[in-house]
């Protein structure tokens, strides 16, 4: 299955894995942003951030995620991304993203783990209403 | 007369039994296969996160001086999370979780340890209570279907206090899924984590990849090892599921198989009340019949 210009990719979560697939480009959101990956790519270890995924498959349409942190490791051809959360964009709602910001704004940082914390979940939010599909 | 109604009435009740117990039964295999293959599920993330730690750890020089890999030397405070069911009718699985518990927390306290004990599960809640012991959490809102997002917060709440140095260790105690014959009440040590020293091919195969870190593998490290315990924890969750549904269609397969004894107990001992009562009466009427000639 395996052509010249496409290489592994695999969407795992603790629950579930999500995506199996060949593919010729992956982006994901690393910690400090966006990294490509093509074919043959050197070894890489990243540590991700939050935001979209997107999968371009050798079969069917590209796919997006939205995903919550997490590891990229990319060896042999075989891209792995570790993620606590990866949602198909189309299954996010705008509506609840903004319900998240706005607690998430409104909720007070009392010392610095709550200040991590609401700065977190402010970025989730905000990726989220970002990918939402409007409408 | 009235002892053959009576064996009527009692057959026709273990029937009854029987029915629940059965369906019950069936229920609970459609749920163990369900909770086995979630369980099933979470394992290539898990691999996948122990490979690339024992990558990182190699890559960055031991590692063991890590917070959460150092176990410290005088433990004075330490948690406990014991997982039960929040129903009941499954055979030993709580009072075996339960018991192990107990012997865990005596243990500890002989060492002059105080334990916070976590307990999810209505059954446990309840025997702590009749045993007059404090918990420091009772949750009863995670169910046969463990979601990664009702562990996590949990998770992320001991690695808090662990690193903030409330507490020094952290334990779960669960049945342990091994096989479909055999689950075993365990207490696992969840923090400081202990490196597993790995058997499997993973570590011969990865050792001379140089891989391209973002950030440095020091930094990885600082977040990869609270989301291996996360993980961990989640899969004693589904651990448990997995055993209690086990345990229930166990249990519900020696209900129906006694009910079923009972039942025919019960018929031969009607027969044999009903052919006495018919011998009699017929000996009733001969001996009329020869008086009368």
């Amino acid at each position: 299955m395996a052509g010249a210009n496409s290489f592994h990719c695999s969407v795992v979560t603790p629950e579930e894995p999500v995506l199996e697939c060949e593919a010729t480009f992956v982006a994901f959101p690393s910690h400090d942003g966006e990294v490509g990956v093509l074919v043959n790519r050197a070894p890489l270890v990243h540590k991700m951030g939050i935001g979209q995924l997107r999968v371009e498959a050798v079969e069917g349409e590209a796919k997006a995620f939205f995903v919550d942190g997490g590891f990229a490791q990319m060896v042999d051809n075989r891209l792995t991304l570790l993620t606590e959360q990866a949602i198909p964009v189309d299954e996010l709602s705008a509506e609840e993203a903004r319900a998240d910001l706005d607690e998430a704004l409104g909720a007070r940082a009392s010392d610095e783990a709550s200040f991590v914390e609401r700065t977190k979940a402010i970025d989730r939010a905000r990726a989220k209403l970002r990918l939402a599909p409007s409408g | 007369m009235a002892n053959r109604r009576v064996l009527v009435k009692r057959r026709k009740a273990v029937r009854n039994i029987r029915k629940i117990t059965r369906t019950m039964q069936l229920i609970a295999t459609a749920r163990f296969q369900s909770a086995f293959s979630r369980a099933v599920a979470t394992r290539p993330y898990t691999e996948k996160l122990a490979e690339l730690a024992a990558n990182l750890t190699r890559t960055t020089g031991g590692g063991s001086a890590h917070p959460l890999l150092t176990s410290r030397d005088q433990v004075r405070r330490s948690a406990l999370i014991t997982i039960t069911s929040a129903r009941g009718l499954c055979g030993g699985y709580n009072s075996n979780v339960l018991r192990s518990t107990l012997t865990h927390l005596e243990e500890l306290e002989g060492r002059g340890i105080e334990t916070d004990v976590h307990m999810v599960g209505k059954k446990g809640i309840n025997y702590f209570s009749f045993i007059g012991r404090e918990l420091a959490e009772e949750r009863t809102d995670i169910d046969d279907r463990p979601r990664f997002d009702q562990i996590e917060p949990m998770a992320n709440e001991l690695i808090g206090r662990f690193t903030a140095g409330e507490i020094d260790a952290v334990h779960v105690a669960y049945m342990r899924f091994v096989s479909t014959s055999r689950q075993r009440p365990e207490v696992i040590q969840l923090l400081p984590l202990k490196q597993e020293s790995r058997t499997d091919g993973f570590a011969a195969s990865t050792t001379s990849v140089q891989y391209e870190f973002s950030p440095d593998p020091a930094q990885i490290l600082d977040e990869l090892l609270p989301a291996t315990v996360r993980v961990r924890l989640f899969q004693c969750f589904n651990d448990a599921a997995v055993s209690e549904q086990v345990a229930r269609m166990v249990a519900m397969k020696a209900a129906t198989d006694s009910a079923e004894e009972m039942i025919t107990s019960l018929t031969r001992q009607y027969n044999r009340a009903r052919q006495t009562h018919i011998t009699m009466e017929l000996l009733d009427i001969v001996g009329g019949a020869n008086a009368l000639a």
